[in-house]
């Protein structure tokens, strides 16, 4: 093989792998949270007061700059069961006595793990959160912590 | 007699009040649609949380940033990341608003009200103006809320200088809004 030969054979292979990997790169999938592991295992009330008393530390902590946010595992008592406009389960676990929740969104596939589920009782979910809980001075409410991609942990 | 009717005034103005009082929705949805020649880039968000007050006018709406979801996970990061929303320092979007045409609204009786909706817009920290057409239903008692305007991107420094985002995202996204009360 001549010189010339060679070199453009590694520079279409270069561009070949290149191209590969900005195909990949733009078309990855969504992680997926139920085969992430977990990071943080608590019961709603801990991480909602966690969030009440320094919420700019809580951020620091479990929000991630590109979205991808630490996956928890929360446990505690169901206050509500709802669905929201895309047709996913919503489950509140919340304390009676405590000011805010924790807000647990399902998805299509996970819907159906929460059939037997009813108010009052005990569960674990994991999920990924999205958001923080506050007091809210223009809501005048108090908002939940926000977890997503939810599914039932079996203990 | 007397007593029947004191009572039933009291029972009127009980209703009415509940009616007047503030309400609040955790059925939401907040699409941005933006489109360009190169391609369409939708993401919904169902997490949000408003609330809306028939006495006042006032509506609130609080949107968590990061329950935005998009088809592709690199335009999700990109969104995310700093040189776009920058989520994790601005975790949540704000809108405080009034309906100014209060009037033609009769929340007691089932209808279709067109109301222009006025306040202020806070994403990624940058805080706007804004002021927008809205549809508020009354139906069985039940209000619901639905909305759709256009954000221009570079009112909230939401910038993109070069690169794949500068030409396959619109300068203009459509915003629709709809919320149960």
């Amino acid at each position: 093989m001549s010189t010339k030969k060679k070199i453009l054979l590694t520079l279409t292979i270069g561009v070949l792998i290149v191209a590969g990997i900005a195909l990949y790169m733009f078309n990855k999938p969504a992680r997926d949270v139920q085969a992430t592991e977990t990071d943080f295992s608590y019961r709603a009330s801990a991480i909602v007061n966690e969030y009440l008393t320094d919420a700019k530390a809580a951020n620091a902590k479990y929000l991630d700059e590109e979205g991808n946010s630490k996956v928890l595992e929360i446990t505690g008592i169901v206050s509500d069961i709802s669905e929201d406009f895309n047709n996913q389960k919503v489950i509140l676990l919340k304390n009676a006595t405590d000011k805010a929740g924790v807000s647990a969104t399902f998805t299509v596939e996970t819907n159906a793990h929460t059939n037997n589920v009813k108010l009052g009782d005990e569960i674990t979910i994991k999920g990924v959160i999205r958001s923080g809980a506050a007091f809210d001075s223009d809501l005048e409410m108090y908002e939940n912590v926000i977890i997503d991609k939810c599914d039932i942990v079996s203990k | 007699m007397k007593k029947v009717i004191l009572t039933m005034i009291a029972l009127v103005t009980i209703s009415l009040t509940v009616s007047a009082q503030k309400q609040v929705s955790t059925k939401t949805h907040f699409k941005f649609f933006s489109t360009t020649p190169a391609e369409n880039i939708e993401a919904n968000n169902y997490a949000s949380v408003g609330t809306i007050t028939p006495a006042s006018g006032d509506i609130v709406f609080s949107v968590p940033m990061q329950s935005f979801e998009f088809e592709k996970a690199l335009m999700q990061e990109h969104f995310n990341s700093k040189k776009f929303l920058n989520t994790k320092a601005n975790p949540k979007a704000k809108l405080i608003g009034k309906i100014a045409n209060l009037d033609a609204v009769n929340f007691t009786k089932d209808g279709t009200y067109n109301v222009d909706v006025t306040g202020d817009l806070t994403i990624n920290g940058v805080t706007k103006p804004i002021k927008e057409k809205a549809t508020v239903v009354i139906k069985e008692g039940k209000i619901s809320l639905a909305s759709k305007f256009n954000l221009t991107l570079a009112d909230y420094e939401i910038a993109f200088k070069g690169g794949k985002p500068s030409t396959n995202i619109a300068k203009t996204v459509e915003v629709t809004v709809e919320a149960n009360y």
